[in-house]
């Protein structure tokens, strides 16, 4: 074997490209799955009726099946829900007009709305009770306790879990190519079709990643000290 | 884009997928049961701080879960024919499926190494001094001590992985395995039923994901016969897995959290 | 009997202990005493290797090993002339009592099965535990599973019986109980050295005393000689410390 370690690089090269595509992806997906994740989170808490039951079969049903499973559905199930929608209002939008990337972007949003939804209860529930009964002898209102006590707190215990989610979405985004999405992994394909050199292609995708990573970690291993100033102290 | 939805066609393609669930779960088995010793032999060097090879264990588990399982499988299946071509091993007309099920075993492999170190780690440091105080060798107090109590420990966590890496399965459709997904994906094309198709497609994940949360459950409970009433003492211990071992808690469709659960 | 001589032991530039000798007869039931932090405890972790010493030899029973360059199976040899209990008892948590006590005679002594529960079951009589065999650790008080654990340390037959502060994780209405099955075994002349807090319970028991403090021992005799006339002022001043009054309590 004759590893092509100038055909790696330009590979290397040609799939920078498509980084902007992978990361659109993971950010989109975290950003709306936080708030899903939280709204869901908050809802099973809180036990509100009606809808607590609903999220969670949501969250059982999104954790039980592939990621991959969900963009399928959202895929072909969506158009045909969307163009009912909008021809029983008479509108004149039709799915054909939704970009193959917005599929991607709703899909993963689901999927990593679910599984936001265990990182933010567990953060939440890692918040010492006596925290929010000191907020509330101060004269707090609830919502303010969330906001200026709880939460806080509840994000820098998730932190770890969050930096999961975001590799987790990150390396998720590899699936967008089943819908015609050219991240990276669709783009190593197409670099590699004109020479077959797919190990090279795939090897410069595996290290784009693995920096990509990497990247995150030592930013979440930043946050973390910058975040748990106040859990200093202690027996270590 | 399709035929019109028909809901009659989700029992009709649940029948077509059913037999293909085999193929699904034989790479599922394979790769855990392969994974599992891999996990072992990469955590052993962590476990006892062995100098160089410590390093060599790092590696592995920061680029099997540093890179997605898609690129993995593209990696190994285009990689490893080229590089045995170098020992002259000719795997050109191996089946895909090996190269399907070495991938997965060598990515569940580094978790699963995540797994035993950290249960391991969470067995209380007294537990291997009493062995030794009963004249117990170091291997005694491994295998007849730590391990049994480190399993249930870890059992939580394996059942995550072996149920993240049964979802991980639908890509092997990628390399042309005829699995669940991949005859889903004949199907849905030749019927047009797409949305039916993957309905019951999900639904099968959907039971055999949940009946393996609950058996692992039972498991559990069995391993756990000796804490009756659960004490703070393991629910810390637990606790402590969970927090020490983000990656375990991890995320996305190739790893699932299920720790927070109850 | 078991000869220590010159142990040392340090932590990083921290020595706690700066060259222990000491000499423990045969049926001799020693009590070490001495404030925190003194190397009281890191002592008795030496003895059984759990505490791995920087210098030193140690004699059980004729067997002597080098600290200095131990060999794997000296250590082990070591370990099975002694038995130790612990201050958070460590019984195993997912064997039963019975299978706790058991566990030694089967693995390490090889005894078959039918002789190492016969044995086990009469320890765990001894002990009063009779009706709790099938017990696990959990469903344990804290005073019975310590005595599980002095049973599983009779049951190897040892020279030596090491017990590390044995009654300082339990509730004070549970101390009675553990300090009187080793009253009971003390009487049958088995080799016993005890780190304690407990004063009134070495004085009444022991007949031997060590007092330990700075990493050295500071004086050492029989119990009437080092509670009631101590020479040294470092003794002096920890019993003054402690027993205010003449009372003795911590």
């Amino acid at each position: 074997m004759k590893l092509d370690f100038a055909f790696i690089w330009t590979a290397f090269l040609q799939l920078l490209t498509a980084v902007p595509t992978a990361l659109a992806i993971t950010v989109v997906s975290v950003s709306c799955g936080l708030l899903i994740g939280t709204t869901v989170a908050i809802i099973r808490l809180y036990k509100i009726p009606v809808l607590h039951p609903i999220a969670a079969s949501y969250v059982t049903f999104i954790r039980g099946t592939p990621m991959l499973t969900h963009l399928l559905l959202i895929y072909f199930g969506l158009p045909i829900i969307v163009d009912g929608i909008s021809e029983a209002l008479g509108l004149s939008f039709r799915s054909v007009s939704i970009p193959m990337i917005g599929f991607a972007y709703i899909s993963f949003s689901i999927t990593a709305g679910a599984y936001m939804s265990e990182v933010v209860r567990s953060g939440l529930l890692a918040v010492n009770r006596g925290q929010i009964e000191a907020a509330y002898s101060i004269g707090m209102t609830t919502s303010q306790a969330m906001r200026r006590i709880i939460l806080p707190q509840a994000f820098s215990a998730s932190l770890p879990n969050l930096s999961n989610s975001v590799i987790g979405m990150l390396h998720g985004s590899t699936l967008a190519f089943t819908v015609s999405v050219v991240d990276i992994n669709a783009k190593a394909q197409i670099v590699a079709s004109t020479n077959w050199k797919f190990f090279e292609a795939y090897l410069a995708a595996a290290l784009i990643f693995w920096g990509l990573t990497f990247i995150i970690e030592r930013l979440t291993a930043l946050a973390e000290k910058r975040f748990n100033l106040y859990n200093r102290g202690g027996v270590s | 884009m399709g035929e019109p939805f028909d809901i009659s066609y989700v029992f009709e393609y649940l029948v077509k997928l059913l037999p293909t669930l085999k193929i699904t779960l034989l790479i599922v088995v394979s790769s855990i049961v392969i994974g599992l010793g891999v996990g072992f032999i990469v955590a052993l060097p962590q476990l006892y701080k062995i100098p160089i090879l410590r390093r060599f264990s790092q590696v592995y588990l920061s680029f099997f879960r540093g890179t997605p399982i898609l690129i993995q499988l593209f990696l190994f299946y285009y990689g490893l024919p080229e590089i045995l071509k170098l020992v002259n091993l000719d795997v050109a007309k191996v089946p895909a499926i090996y190269f399907v099920i070495l991938t997965y075993a060598l990515h569940s492999g580094a978790y699963m190494a995540e797994m035993i170190r950290a249960a391991v780690g969470a067995v209380d440091r007294g537990q291997v001094e009493a062995a030794y105080s009963v004249g117990m060798n170091g291997f005694q107090a491994f295998t007849r001590i730590v391990l049994p109590q480190a399993m249930a420990i870890a059992i939580p966590v394996f059942a995550n992985l072996v149920i993240a890496n049964l979802k991980d399965t639908s890509l092997a459709f990628s390399l042309g395995i005829m699995e669940m997904t991949g005859k889903s994906q004949t199907l849905a094309v030749m019927s047009r039923h797409f949305v039916e198709t993957y309905i019951s497609l999900a639904i099968i994940y959907f039971v055999i994901s949940f009946g393996l949360e609950k058996l692992f459950h039972l498991l559990e409970r069995k391993l756990l016969k000796h804490e009756r009433r659960i004490t703070t003492d393991v629910k810390e211990q637990l606790v402590k897995l969970g927090k020490t071992k983000r990656s375990l808690l991890g995320f996305g469709y190739s790893r699932g959290g299920r720790e927070n659960e109850a | 009997m078991i000869k220590l001589t010159q142990i040392k032991k340090s932590f990083g530039r921290n020595e706690v202990l700066k060259g222990i000798d000491l000499t423990v007869k045969k049926g001799e039931v020693v009590a070490i005493l001495g404030p925190s932090g003194s190397g009281k405890t890191t002592l008795l972790r030496c003895i059984n290797y759990l505490e791995k010493p920087s210098d030193g030899q140690i004699t059980i029973d004729e067997f002597t090993v080098n600290y200095k360059r131990p060999d794997k199976k000296d250590i082990h040899t070591l370990r099975q002339k002694s038995a130790m209990v612990f201050q958070q008892y460590n019984l195993f948590k997912h064997k039963t009592a019975l299978e706790n006590v058991m566990e030694g005679l089967l693995i390490v002594k090889k005894l078959p099965k039918e002789k190492a529960r016969q044995i086990s079951v009469e320890l765990l009589d001894k002990v009063g535990l009779g009706n709790k065999l099938d017990a696990y650790p959990s469903e344990l008080s804290g005073g019975q599973q310590q005595r599980v654990g002095i049973a599983r340390a009779l049951a190897l037959n040892p020279e030596v019986i090491l017990f590390d502060e044995p009654t300082s994780a339990l509730d004070p209405e549970l101390v009675g109980e553990v300090l009187g099955v080793i009253r009971k075994i003390a009487k049958e002349g088995i080799t016993m050295i005890i780190v304690t807090h407990e004063m009134s319970f070495a004085q009444d028991v022991a007949n031997h005393v060590v007092f330990m403090d700075g990493g050295v021992i500071v004086e050492e005799g029989n119990p009437s000689q080092i509670f009631n006339n101590p020479k040294e002022e470092r003794t002096k001043q920890f019993f003054k410390r402690i027993t205010p009054d003449g009372v003795y309590s911590i």
